[in-house]
């Protein structure tokens, strides 16, 4: 099977899994009681049926839900997914301007964890039931046990007492101005960088152990090789395959996370979107942002899967 | 019937041993072992109990009123009146604290049981049919997957309005997949083994070889996943009230403290301290409690 | 041999630490090797001979250590060495190679990477040179085409061809001592002969000292120049292998030499056994270690160790039968050794009665679907049993041999239709199963039950015995309650252990006990034929012997028919009346025991009874060696399957399929020699 139509399968796959979310999320929108219509009326006073009826018509609700949604579903598979109920505005566009933030974010999350988590692993493994192996692994578990928002104010908090420093406000981009979008963004990635590092150091080295202990570490040690080349070369290589199937699980958990931090840092990303636009009942933002974060999943299995195949010859499409 | 001159007649059963009586030492046995060897797994159990009995008893224990404002004693720091201080609305941080504990181990409990029962049917039935039946329910539990939990749990609990029951439902939605993965994978490898084709050679049900085969035997990761999900549940429901769409006020929830205090949080750090610190060491019990699980129960281990 | 002495391990003492408190894994083991030699450390599990074998290259996991003793290589004691400088020894002058080429090489690397790994940690080489020499060794260890397949990962390589390259890697650097610990004892026959014809003629070459770590006496006889027995942890006797094997002075080599059926053991006789089972390293008996076991045990075995014993000419055994000064305490048992027969028990007369039909397959067919791709659609087949005929009369035992991926196993399960029928019928008592569905299946197959071969997971670990062996009772509502547990009781004791055991788990339990557990909860539907998967083949040879015999105690007391699959032929032979021989799918030969170990027709047949190691060093025969390993199923050779490896294939062969054809009475072969 080549490489062209394993990804052809995959997009299928792929596809009919978002087909199923977004049908999910479009029904039980749109069943559960509270109305964009009557919020958005709600500071008008009275208001007459006729009224109701006709902004309903305006905002395309009149319709049955399936025709809805399958009008919707035409629209976005050209790639249009609509306008915001409320500010009226492109869905596209809204979302493209924020998710440039969380995704940096995320990235730089990752980048971070990967750098601390993964040598904090291996060492806590090669220095097993020590001193130094215990701390690591009781720092790893408090950090799986510590909220990240809390964490978050206990930093900002930390900062601001003895540095008398808190993160500049007023979001600016990369490009703008990269050293204050580095000093606002660094901390709420180290934030969210927590949890992911905790579970990858874990990971790290319990993989590594196990790894240890295959047969085929014992050919290589009887061959005379160094314990740096059995670590290294055999055992971490090894314990890839888990560490990133770890990683690609968490990014779910990541990109959960960034509402929340967003929120703390004042950082106008998609998660913040998607936290105002759910309360507001703003169906065609809600809707885009899930098919966002469900195609970013698909987008993550990719490449955890590229991965694989990477590291591991058995797991190549043949 | 084989010939009877090959079946000894005069079987002496012991009298008063009976099997049940015999999983019950088995039961007791293991205990001790649990005790013996997991020391941090005791310590952790021992948290959860402290904090489960906090919670029965938060009316005896807590000293004030978790919900009654008190003007004289606004954001005062912690003193011997006030332990651990009060908040922006002079309540006593200790007491709601002490109250909070209630819908953090009513929503981990209630979340995690619900999840498990309906995850585990979900995934054992998925694993041992197989086919349609997997490919459809893998498919929606994919589709679950794909939406990061915190969103999912968000979009739920935003929709349905700010309620502990809402937050329920909304968690138990997302820990569904984890428990349905697990034991569909469970269910695959047990179905495998000797012993289930043993079972089934000598006609048992599908139903016989679920229930006294398939679940018994994948009880050790259930447990695991449990108290872990129980950990993270906690979390959840205190971040949603962070967010303002979990508990509604003036409920004493954890994540609701932290959330009122982020506005003062350089002028009264208590606030946000001492909510987020019992937190953690609920969370850090689940989670230790957990690993020393995985260590008691994994049989290469043993 | 004077000075020739390469390696001398003397009172090499090995402890591991576990949660038993330290526990001795070997203690008091010497032995030594001379330049060139062969010699075998046999013993079965947990005698300690891997223990023996990585405490040499120290490669004992972090819980072990060596305690006391000295393992001198060239006056060079390794076992004080400091962990850099045995790094510089291992690989370079002593070598290994291990049990199963699967698990042992990195899943990651090329075959070709991994060869040269070693001579790179061993020597300076530049990349051309280093392939060079990877070539090379492909060539030597018989790996063709070497220039593309070093290019291989080895998940793309045979099991055969794996151990090629594992021995490529020991050899890389010449070292003068290998250590092959039980290096054919994951692979099938043909193959297996073709791995100890490898390592022969590369000793031959390079002068090599081998020490073998086995528990196949087969093996031993054919390769080894000494043996070293070892028994729970020791050493408990030495010496030339032709020796040993005519005249045991240990009672356990003894025992174990003659507990192994072989082609020429008599199938009316019981095997002899050896008592009980290997102890467990925590559970030590006092004493002699294997005065438990031992049928001329007195009290001084009991209370005494005994010394090594120099019998002269580099013989030594561990007994105190050995001791000419406590000789007089063995007067009495000696005595009545004598005069009691070998075993009262007799066991199954031949059976000469009108032969009755119980079971006919006919046209049997499994193919599994290979399925690739979204929709699953079904691009291959894997044809596991592909069109297969045979009957079971009724108290007869038919043996269905084959080497792994012959499709045996499957046939066993279609039979209880634990797996579906693609194709054919199964007519039990003239009823045809394929057909049958829910109660009605269930009804039939009370009639048929299976025993396994894995001791281990054929036990549900969460069940009480009482529940394994009464559920089948419970299901067919054949006995509930206080009944169950007496006919549970009634049926343990039936294969030998106690209604007392009831209420135990399966973990307290010795793998031959599993096994009886095994066979009694299948006797609980009073079934009228067992399949037997591999039954006796996960067990140590003297527990194998027990069950062995038990299995045709019960057959004679219950009448009842056997289908025993098995890749161990000379179990086979043992065991059964007539043998089918399957290659590939196919059955290509059928006959009567005796009759085709003394006159295999086809080639695949003549092979495989050719390839068994026997146990017996005098004996030296000529082998008919096959080429290569067993294609793969999913995409059998066209024809005659097995023309790809016969030697005496024609064109015919590889455009037909040679249907069954009966050449004498009862004597079927599919060959187009006939």
């Amino acid at each position: 099977m080549s490489l062209l139509k394993y990804l052809g399968q995959r997009l299928v796959y792929g596809f009919i899994v978002l087909v199923i979310m977004i049908s999910f999320v479009f029904i039980v929108m749109r069943l559960v009681p509270g109305d964009v219509v009557a919020l958005q009326l709600a500071g008008a006073g009275a208001v007459s049926e006729e009224q109701i009826s006709q902004m309903r018509a305006e905002l395309g609700l009149d319709l049955p839900v399936w025709t809805q949604f399958v009008d919707w579903m035409k629209n976005a598979v050209t790639g249009d997914l609509g306008n915001s109920l409320w500010s009226k505005l492109p869905v596209t566009e809204m979302i493209g301007e924020r998710i440039m933030i969380t995704l940096q974010l995320a990235f730089m999350a990752i980048v971070l964890a990967i750098i601390i988590a993964i040598p904090a692993g291996i060492y806590s493994a090669m220095k097993r039931n020590t001193w130094i192996d215990n701390t690591i692994r009781v720092i790893a578990i408090g950090g799986l046990s510590i909220p990240n928002f809390w964490f978050a104010l206990l930093l900002i908090i930390f900062l601001s007492l003895t540095f008398n420093w808190i993160p500049p406000l007023g979001y600016q981009s990369f490009l703008t101005n990269p050293i204050v979008n580095l000093q606002q963004m660094f901390l709420p990635a180290l934030v969210l960088a927590l949890s992911l590092s905790a579970s990858i150091v874990r990971m790290t080295r319990s993989s590594l152990l196990e790894v240890l202990h295959a047969d085929f570490i014992r050919t290589i040690r009887a061959k005379g090789a160094k314990e740096k080349i059995v670590i290294i070369k055999h055992a971490l290589r090894n314990s890839l395959i888990s560490i990133v199937t770890l990683i690609g699980l968490q990014i779910g958990f990541l990109l959960g996370g960034t509402v929340i931090i967003e929120s703390i840092f004042s950082l106008p990303g998609i998660g913040s979107l998607i936290f105002e636009s759910v309360t507001k009942r703003d169906y065609p933002v809600v809707q885009a942002t899930v098919l966002v974060y469900g195609a970013l999943f698909m987008l993550v299995n990719l490449i955890v899967d590229m991965a694989y195949g990477w590291i591991d010859p058995r797991m190549r499409p043949s | 019937m084989y010939p009877a001159s090959q079946v000894n007649p005069d079987i002496e059963l012991k009298g008063n041993v009976s099997g049940k009586r015999i999983k019950l030492t088995k039961a007791k046995e293991e205990t001790k072992r649990f005790i013996k060897t997991q020391r941090m797994g005791v310590v952790s159990l021992s948290i959860i109990v402290i904090i489960i009995l906090a919670a029965i008893c938060a009316p005896l224990i807590a000293p004030y009123d978790p919900v009654a404002q008190d003007r004289a004693a606004f954001m005062l720091a912690p003193t011997q009146a006030h332990i651990m201080g009060t908040d922006d609305l002079g309540r006593d941080i200790f007491s709601r604290i002490i109250y909070g504990a209630r819908v953090s181990l009513l929503v981990g409990m209630a979340t995690v049981v619900i999840s498990m029962v309906l995850g585990t049917m979900l995934g054992v039935v998925s694993g041992y049919f197989g086919k349609a039946v997997d490919m459809v329910i893998q498919r929606i539990m994919d589709a679950i997957m794909a939406i990061p939990p915190l969103i999912l749990a968000l979009f739920i609990a935003a929709l349905l309005g700010p309620a502990i029951k809402n937050v329920i439902i909304a968690l138990t939605i997302v820990n569904i997949p984890h428990f349905a993965r697990i034991t569909r994978g469970e269910m695959l490898r047990i179905k495998e083994m000797n012993y289930v084709e043993a079972s089934r050679s000598a006609g048992a049900s599908a139903f016989r070889i679920i229930f006294k085969h398939g679940l018994p035997n994948m009880m050790a990761p259930i447990i695991v996943i449990a108290s872990l999900t129980f950990g993270q549940s906690i979390i959840a429901e205190a971040s949603l009230s962070f967010l303002g769409i979990g508990t509604p006020p003036p409920n004493p929830s954890w994540g609701l403290m932290l959330s009122g205090a982020s506005s003062y949080m350089e002028n009264a750090p208590w606030m946000v301290l001492f909510p987020g610190l019992i937190l953690s060491a609920a969370v850090l019990a689940f989670n230790l409690l957990g690993d020393s699980l995985r260590d008691f129960l994994d049989p290469k281990l043993n | 041999m004077v000075n020739n002495t390469i390696l001398k391990v003397d009172k090499l003492r090995t402890v591991f630490q576990t949660r038993h408190g330290v526990i001795d894994a070997i203690n008091g083991v010497s032995f030594s090797i001379s330049k060139g030699e062969t010699i075998a450390i046999v013993g079965e599990s947990g005698s300690g001979k891997s223990v023996t074998a990585l405490s040499i290259m120290k490669l004992l996991e972090s819980t072990g250590q060596i305690t006391e003793g000295k393992i001198l290589y060239n006056d060079l004691n390794l076992a004080e060495l400091s962990d850099e400088e045995i790094r510089r020894i291992r690989g370079k002058q002593i070598a290994m190679v291990f049990q199963d080429p699967l698990t042992c090489l990195d899943p990651l690397y090329t075959i070709g990477d991994q060869i040269v790994e070693v001579l790179k940690i061993h020597e300076d080489l530049s990349p051309a040179d280093a392939r060079e020499r990877v070539l090379e060794l492909l060539n030597l260890v018989g790996i063709p085409d070497a220039g593309s397949r070093m290019n291989s990962y080895p998940h793309e390589l045979s099991g055969g061809q794996r151990q090629r390259v594992m021995i490529a890697i020991a050899l890389a650097c010449r070292p003068n001592v290998l250590i092959a610990d039980e290096p054919t004892t994951a692979l099938d026959v043909t193959v297996q002969a073709q791995i100890l014809e490898l390592l022969k003629k590369l000793q031959a070459e390079f002068g090599t000292s081998i020490i073998l770590v086995t528990h196949d006496l087969g093996v031993v006889a054919e390769m080894a120049d000494r043996v070293i027995v070892v028994y729970a942890g020791t050493v408990v006797e030495q010496g030339e292998v032709r020796e040993i094997f005519a005249k045991p002075e240990h009672p356990y080599t003894d025992a174990l030499i003659k507990s192994i059926p072989r082609a020429e053991t008599d199938r009316n006789q019981p095997l002899q056994i050896i008592k009980g089972s290997v102890p467990n390293l925590h559970e030590m008996p006092s004493g002699c270690r294997f005065h438990p076991r031992c049928q001329y045990a007195t009290d001084l075995c009991k209370q005494e160790e005994p010394a090594f014993i120099d019998l002269g000419n580099e013989r030594f055994s561990r007994c105190w039968m050995n001791d000419p000064e406590k000789k007089d305490h063995f007067i009495d048992v000696l005595q009545a050794d004598a005069v009691v027969p070998a075993e009262a028990e007799a066991a199954n007369a031949p059976m000469e009665k009108e032969k009755q039909l119980l079971l006919k397959v006919e046209g049997l067919k499994k193919h599994f679907p290979i399925k690739k791709g979204l929709f699953s659609r079904t691009v291959a087949n894997v044809k596991a049993v592909d069109g297969i005929n045979f009957e079971i009369f009724k108290g007869e035992t038919l043996g269905l041999v084959g080497e792994s991926g012959c499709g045996k196993s499957t046939t066993g399960r279609l039979l209880l239709k634990l797996l579906d029928i693609s194709e054919g019928e199964v007519l039990f008592d003239g009823n045809n199963l394929a057909s049958y569905k829910g109660n009605q299946l269930k009804e039939q197959r009370k009639k048929m039950q299976i025993v396994f071969q894995d001791p281990y997971s054929s036990l549900n670990p969460r069940m009480t015995i009482e529940d394994i062996i009464g559920e089948p009772l419970e299901i067919h509502q054949i006995a509930t309650g206080r009944e169950k547990s007496i006919r549970a009781g009634q049926l343990l004791e039936m294969v030998g252990l106690s209604s007392g055991d009831l209420y135990k788990f399966p973990h307290q339990f010795s793998g031959g006990q599993r096994q009886r557990i095994g066979i009694a909860r299948a006797l609980a539907t009073e079934p009228e034929l067992l399949i037997c998967d591999e039954a006796v083949s996960a067990l140590d040879v003297s527990v194998q012997a027990q069950i062995l015999n038990l299995l045709k105690k019960l057959q004679k007391d219950l009448g009842l028919s056997y289908l025993f699959i098995s890749h161990d032929l000379n179990v086979v032979k043992y065991i059964a009346d007539r043998i089918c021989v399957m290659y590939l799918g196919k059955i290509v030969e059928v006959a009567d025991s005796e009759d085709l170990f003394n006159h295999p027709k086809h080639p695949y047949s003549r092979a495989l009874i050719s390839s068994i190691p026997v146990p017996d060093p005098t004996l030296k025969r000529d082998r008919i060696i096959l080429e290569g390993d067993v294609p793969n199923p999913a995409n059998p050779p066209s024809g005659c399957s097995f023309h790809t490896r016969c030697s005496f294939a024609k064109e015919i062969c590889k455009t037909d399929a040679p249907p069954l054809k009966e050449l004498t009475i009862g004597h079927n072969v599919a060959c187009h020699l006939f």
